[in-house]
Order: structure tokens, then sequence, then C-alpha cells
């Protein structure tokens, strides 16, 4: 033990900073945060020195899991908001591989000012996300959107978007594409360029169609870019706060876990810290039991993340 | 089965000015024959492989397999299996899906894709591998298995595309010996380009040699080794390389340092009438012996000796008129002379010598 602090106690040293960091950044409100869901904490009984008023919460064991996953819909209607989320994330993110993955093979190919698109492409990505989801916003208005104009100029019907209905929805998710888009296609478009050339001149010469090649080369070749991409794109997306917070605010059809967690902690008479922190917790539970079943399936398909 | 014919094939890639990557090529290769395309790199042989795969376009003439015209045929139709040098297997399929592959696109019935797969891994050997993927296999496992998967589908015509050289040494000489038994048991035409003139010489039934995309050469390997048709054949076939120097000319044949080559009166005739006072003269190091005190000879300064245990290699210079030349000479292992010491050097026998005319590259002597 001696010898070997002697011998790799700068590699330790090294690391020491990031442990403490992360550390005081993640785990400690991580456990503080679990903590709390077992309390009924709430802004009338945390401590506050300006009032000079002590902690007055009391612990109340499992009763905020009951009740948020009781689906009462005056905590949020917990089961009805999961669905909504999941809707939400599986369309994000089958829209951003899909539509990235098509940008990208459109971008593999040798064409001329390849260069040019390929910035354009990238550039919603490097637009802060409340500025394209403020632009996004008044595109979508009513009465002065470019959206709704432009269906006016041609006689089509003009919906509410961002109103009370499904519709604001398919906004966010329109929004929120627009935004996750340029990631997955750079990342995939490196996934195409480690390809080796002659995997497809050998299955052209197999006899392979067009369409054969994507499947069995291109699709297989890119496997750790989407498996990758698609587990970010999952958590990404199931945390996705700020375009949704940003383009329809606390819209009860655009309600996802998260935004629900944020509006009980920060909005609403009593902010409630407990059952705000029972959905951080809830999340963080769903997440990992995602993570943990597609690490599954990937090491069944024989690929390693 | 099928014989394969290049028809003033040419490839050229545009550019300015467009480059002639193959120039004109006219090549038949039989049925069932065993052909070489050797050459530096940028000579054209893998361009020239690619046309008759397929993958590179024919700009003019055209390609034949089978006596038809397939110029415009893609890889597909043409009958053909190729073996890559970096051997392209598919890695996220076993070894048994790569080389059933081709069948499978083809729709043939998965027991028989199953009977044809053990069969081909029986004959290299990989029936144990079948369902290992490409990366759990050796360099020389993988290699069989791109020879697996051409085999598999029983194409008219094999292309091979410096299959070995991703090998040790070891192991290439190996699979060299195998591919060319392999090919006279199928009996299927094969077209097999390499760099190395050592597997040129050993695996074809006749080898092409190309330069800058032009055919120099194409025969059999002893007719390249004996009668290269120019000087750049003469010095790229053969190990170490032959000695190509240009000497001055007087009325008996080839002046060299205190020898004199006779040449035959038909060589020297002709040389006169084109009025040359010079030729490039070319002896092989294994034509060259150490001579006796009595003999003529050239004097040689050792300047290296290369000892392989049978042979030994004398690198050394002569001066041939004001210029120092250097000369290789393959000499007995036992006794090879010391660094630094001057030998004499003859000729061991005067029909071993190759003349080539100093400008053009193209052989003089009958």
């Amino acid at each position: 033990m001696r010898r070997f602090l002697d011998r790799y106690w700068y590699a330790y040293a090294m690391v020491l900073p990031v442990v403490v960091v992360t550390a005081v950044l993640v785990l400690i409100p991580l456990v503080q945060g679990i903590y709390f869901t077992f309390t009924d904490i709430n802004e009338a009984n945390i401590a506050n020195p300006l009032l000079d008023r002590v902690a007055g919460y009391v612990s109340v064991g499992f009763r905020n899991y009951a009740n948020v996953l009781s689906g009462d819909s005056s905590y949020g209607s917990f089961w009805a908001t999961l669905l909504r989320t999941v809707i939400w994330t599986f369309c994000c993110v089958f829209l951003h591989v899909t539509i990235g993955l098509g940008l990208a093979l459109l971008l593999n190919r040798p064409m001329r000012a390849r260069a040019l698109y390929r910035v354009l492409l990238i550039l919603p990505w490097a637009v802060p996300a409340f500025i394209s989801s403020f632009a996004w916003k008044y595109m979508f208005n009513s009465q002065f959107g470019i959206i709704n104009q432009t269906l006016r100029a041609l006689g089509l019907p003009e919906p509410v978007w961002l109103g009370q209905s499904n519709l604001a929805l398919v906004a966010v998710i329109i929004v929120n594409v627009w935004v996750g888009v340029p990631f997955n296609m750079i990342a995939l478009l490196g996934g195409l360029q480690s390809i080796p050339g002659d995997l497809y001149e050998a299955a052209e010469i197999d006899g392979a169609t067009p369409w054969q090649r994507f499947r069995h080369v291109t699709l297989p070749g890119l496997r750790s870019v989407t498996s990758t991409v698609v587990l970010l794109g999952v958590i990404w997306t199931f945390n996705m706060f700020a375009v949704i917070y940003l383009v329809t605010g606390m819209n009860p059809y655009t309600r996802t876990l998260i935004t629900y967690a944020f509006e009980r902690f920060f909005a609403g008479a009593s902010r409630d810290y407990a059952v705000a922190s029972t959905y951080g917790a809830l999340i963080l539970s769903v997440l990992l039991v995602f993570a943990l079943f597609y690490r599954g399936v990937l090491r069944r398909q024989g690929e390693t993340l | 089965m099928a014989e394969v014919a290049y028809v003033n094939a040419s490839r050229v890639f545009p550019g300015s000015p467009p480059v002639r990557a193959v120039d004109q090529l006219e090549l038949n290769v039989a049925d069932g024959e065993f052909l070489v395309l050797v050459g530096p790199s940028g000579s054209g042989k893998s361009t020239a492989l690619r046309m008759l795969a397929g993958l590179e376009d024919v700009d003019e003439g055209a390609i034949e397999i089978g006596g038809k015209d397939v110029t415009n045929v893609p890889p597909k139709g043409r009958d053909i299996a190729m073996v890559f040098q970096s051997y392209a297997l598919y890695p996220h399929m076993t070894v048994a899906e790569n080389m059933g592959f081709a069948l499978k696109l083809r729709g043939v019935p998965k027991q028989q894709i199953k009977d044809k797969v053990a069969e081909a891994a029986k004959m290299l050997d990989l029936t144990k591998y079948l369902d290992r993927k490409p990366k759990a296999l050796s360099g020389g496992q993988r290699q069989r298995v791109a020879m697996g998967r051409a085999i598999v589908r029983e194409p008219s015509v094999f292309l091979m595309d410096e299959p070995l050289s991703n090998l040790d040494a070891k192991l290439r000489v190996e699979t060299r010996a195998n591919i060319a038994a392999l090919q006279k048991r199928l009996d299927t035409t094969t077209i097999y380009v390499t760099h190395d003139q050592v597997e040129a010489m050993t695996m074809g039934h006749r080898v092409a040699v190309l330069k800058d995309g032009l055919l120099q050469q194409c025969d059999t390997p002893r007719e390249l080794y004996e009668r290269p048709a120019n000087a750049f054949v003469a010095g790229f076939m053969g190990s170490p390389a032959m000695n190509l120097k240009t000497v001055p000319l007087t009325a008996e044949g080839a002046q060299l340092d205190g020898l004199v080559v006779p040449l035959p009166r038909t060589v020297l005739d002709s040389v006169a009438a084109e009025g040359l006072t010079e030729v490039t003269f070319g002896v092989r190091p294994e034509a060259l012996h150490l001579a006796g005190a009595d003999e003529d000879g050239m004097e040689l300064t050792v300047e290296l000796v290369e000892e392989l245990g049978a042979d030994a290699y004398v690198y050394g210079s002569v001066r041939i008129g004001d210029a120092s030349e250097r000369f290789i000479v393959r000499v007995d292992s036992r006794t090879p002379p010391a660094f630094g010491q001057k030998v004499k050097v003859a000729v061991r026998d005067n029909s071993e010598i190759h003349l080539f005319h100093p400008e053009s590259g193209k052989r003089l002597s009958a």
C-alpha cells in the first residue's frame, strides 16, 4: 500500500481537483436533494437567517413518493407527464438522428462548397439555445409570426401554435429538433468518414445495391456513433428545460418531468422543495434504468459503450 | 472460367495536364492463367486492376471478360471476386457471414451458403474461426478469410490487389505458395497486382511489367529475367538489381575499366549504324565473378559486403572513364573479400550481358 502510494501519488494529486469539484457541485447537492425527498421542506419551513428562523421541516418518510406516484393532478399528474416526456424524448431523438444522418450523408459526398454547407448547418448549434428559442417563439406567434403569415399568404388555416393544445408540444419538438440536429449531423458525419472506402467497394463487387450497401456497411459502421448519440440525446432531451420553458412557458400541454420540477420549485403559492426534489430523484432513476437497459441491449449486439 | 482482355484500355484522371494512369493497355489473359501485374508505385497496376473490377472508369478502349465487352457493366455484373490489400472484411459480420455475404445477396438458399462456406473454410483451414469476428483474427487469418470470400463466389476471374503486403515476411512466403497452389487447384483466371518482383517471379504464369501507365513487357518470368525488353524491366526484375551502366564502345566491344567485353558482330554493326558511341550495359550480380590474378577484369574497391548465408553480395565502385560507378557482385559467402580491398571482377559468361539503347532504353542485343 505504501509503495503503491509512493509510486502513484502524482496520479491521485492530478485527479484530486476534479474529484473535489464533482463532489461539491454534484454529489453533495444530490445527497441533499435525495434527503429532501423524505421531508416536507418548502418555503415556509426552510431555515431563513434573514427572518431569524430555524429549519422547521420534518421527515415524512415515503409520503412524497406516494403522492407523486399516485398520479394525482395536484402533484403534477406524474404518469401522464412521464408519458408526455417519453413521447417528447422519442420524437426529438428520432428526428435528431434521422435528419442528422440524412444531412451527414449529403455532406459526405464530394461536392462544391462543401465546407460552406458544413458551417451553415452547424450554425444553429453555435447559436445559444435561448436565442434560437426566442426566435422560434416569435416565428410561431399566431398573429405576427412568419409561419402564420406564410400560411395566411397561401390561404391555409392558421393554427394557434403556442396555445393550450397539443400543437404546443409539436412546436417545441420542432424547435428542439432545430437546435439538436447539428450536433447529431457532425457526430454522424465523423462516423461516416471513419468507414473505410474499400468496404463499399467490396460490397459493390459482392453485388450489393446502394440500399444494401447502406444497410450492411453504413449502418453497422455507424453503430458505435449512433449508440452514443442516442444515449446522449435521450439524456439531454429528457432533461431539456430551456427550449420548452422559453418557448411555451408553463404550459400544461408541454409539461415534462423537468419543467414540472422547476414549476414546483420556483412557482406556485408555496415553493414545494420536497416535491420538486422527489421529481428530480424520479427523473434520475428513470434515466438510470434506461441507461442500464440500453447498455444491456448494446452488449447483446456485441457493442460496448 | 473466362479469358480477360484489355483492348487499348486507358484511364485518364482529370487535371492539368491530365494524368494517364493507365495508357492504352493491350493485354490478353488466357482462361485459367495466373497473370501478375507488377511495377513501382504509381505505375498504374492497381488502377488497371480496378478498371477490370469496374471500380474505375475506362476512358478509352474496352475491357472484355469471357469474350464479352464489360466496359460499361457495373462490378456486380462482371462475375469477378476481389481480394483487397486491406482485406476489406465487414467488421460486424462473423467469418462465415463475411464469406457468405455475396451469396446471401444473390438469394442463394441458407443451407447451400452454409455448405459452400464450410467447404471453402476447410480448404483454407478456417473451420475453427467461422463464428469469430474479423477483429479477433490474426493478420494471416484475415487474409485467408478475404481469400475465402472470393472463393465461395466461384467467380470466373479472381482479382488480387497486393493481398500479401500486410503480412510479415515469413507468412508472406508461406501464403505466396498457398495462393499459387490454390489457383492451380481451382484453375480460375487470376489477375494479381504486386510491387514485389519476387512475388511476381514466383507466382505468375506470365508477368506484365508496368511503368507510368505503360506496359513495358509481358512474358513468362524466365523470359523477363533472361531477355528484358528494356533497361527498366532489366533493372526492376531480379534482386539485387542488375548493374546497368552507360559505357563507351570500342571496335571490339564494351569498354569497362581494364576489361573489354566482346560483343557479337551483329550488335556492333547495328550500334554503329545508329552512330552510337555508348551503350547501356547490363549485367546481373550473379553473372559477375571474382577473377583470378591472370585474368582480365575491372578493378573494384569493396565498399560493403552483405552476407546472406548461401551467398554474399559485394558492393563496390569501379572507375569507368572519369566517373566512379557502383557495381554489385554475387560471390561465394565462404570467401568474401574484405572491406576496402581491391578485387578483380570479370563477366562469367559473355552471353549473360544485356545491352540497351542509351536513350530509349530498348534492348539492343539479339
